[in-house]
């Protein structure tokens, strides 16, 4: 398909070399745009697997300590959990819409997409920083540093299992939160380079893959949301 | 995002080298948005419905349609190259692996019951596999680690003092 748009058409070719986007390595700009997606999306997949193994042992102890889950589900704030969603959801529209307006050439529409995506960002991290202070306060904490304070939590007494619930909520939130962190850092990046007027039409590959990145911790948090804050 | 076009053999554009995609409507976009937040309130409503083991399984089923609607609507892999479509299900795959292979283990392990001697089911009382060697460390030794899920740790060749 578009690995052999290249050959056997040099003139076409010769237009191509001197495009400032284009790597030397490349024949054309379509295969330096499939070669940088396949990259993505094998990053991506490592991810997902990266994750899953937070998913197992979220499964393998739920299905251990049902009672614990059930109990401890009902500690967090199913509401700041719902608008923290919200917020998520929303920043993987304004991302996609950068990546529109990238396709289109609007550089000023990208930047202002990309901005509001740092800034649900941050305000995910705001909600996400008074559920954790709360956590802290009521001494919910996971592993051996679980020691509930009595007045500060919903329930009275914790099933056998609480603690290994709090250490999962705590390491899924936590690397999610550290993802999210990262996005910052990355989408910033993004928005440098896009106010340097390096992207176009022709070329908007580093927009593309980043809101890729986006949409992927929005993915994960599609299923920790329910995991954690919805257990009946 | 190139497939779509080579779909396309008499496209003036297909065999320039440049990237063309299809520009989708912003409106495409905040239609999938606006089935997403739906979506999400559906889950939070039916959380606070006493359904039993449904609720898990419907929290995993909606959440799975959101992800699905991400990955194709705002990760373009409706219409993206298909090697990154088998990319992304290919790692979907081996989670499945990872997960079968796992509760395969950890749901039927029994817990050691000091009364009987035996390893059982908690929920049902039956006896459950893992005897041999496991009990034979636990009497000579005497250091029954009645762990929940730790009455296995010793090391098979202890059995051969």
């Amino acid at each position: 398909m578009t690995m052999q748009a290249g050959h056997g058409d040099d003139n076409e070719l010769h237009g191509h070399h001197g495009l400032p986007y284009l790597a030397h390595h490349f024949e054309t700009p379509v295969q330096q745009f499939d070669a940088a997606k396949l990259g993505m999306w094998l990053f991506l997949g490592q991810e997902l697997l990266f994750f899953s193994g937070l998913f197992v042992a979220y499964l393998v102890f739920r299905l251990w300590y049902p009672d614990a889950w059930s109990v401890c589900s009902h500690e967090l704030d199913w509401k700041m959990g719902t608008v923290n969603t919200l917020v998520l959801l929303f920043s993987s529209l304004t991302a996609v819409l950068a990546v529109r307006s990238a396709q289109l050439g609007k550089k000023a529409e990208v930047s202002l997409y990309l901005l509001l995506t740092i800034a649900c960002a941050f305000g995910f991290l705001i909600i996400k920083y008074f559920e954790y202070a709360h956590k802290f306060e009521a001494g919910l904490l996971p592993g051996s540093y679980f020691a509930p304070v009595a007045g500060h939590t919903i329930s009275s007494v914790f099933p056998p299992g609480s603690a290994a619930y709090f250490s999962i909520y705590f390491m899924a939130t936590g690397v999610h939160g550290l993802h999210v962190i990262i996005g910052i850092g990355v989408i910033f990046w993004i928005w440098l380079r896009n106010q340097k007027g390096e992207f176009s039409a022709e070329f908007f590959t580093p927009v593309d893959l980043v809101a890729l990145y986006w949409h992927l911790v929005d993915l994960i948090w599609i299923y920790l949301f329910p995991f954690l804050y919805l257990i009946d | 995002m190139s497939s779509a076009h080579d779909s396309h053999a008499h496209d003036s554009h297909a065999n320039d080298g440049l990237v063309h995609v299809h520009v989708h409507p912003a409106s495409t976009y905040i239609k999938i948005f606006v089935a997403l937040v739906f979506l999400t309130l559906v889950t939070v409503g039916l959380s606070r419905v006493h359904l039993g083991n449904w609720n898990f399984f419907i929290a995993v089923v909606v959440a799975t349609i959101k992800a699905s609607l991400v990955a194709a609507f705002f990760m373009h892999l409706k219409d993206d190259n298909k090697f990154n479509v088998l990319i992304f299900v290919g790692s979907l795959i081996f989670m499945g692996v990872f997960f079968v292979y796992t509760m395969n283990d950890t749901q039927h392990r029994g817990q050691w019951d000091e009364s009987y001697g035996t390893k059982v089911y908690a929920p049902t009382g039956e006896a459950a596999p893992g005897r041999g060697q496991y009990e034979a460390i636990k009497l000579e030794g005497g250091h029954g680690h009645g762990g929940e899920h730790g009455a296995d740790h010793g090391a098979p060749s202890e059995a051969h003092h």
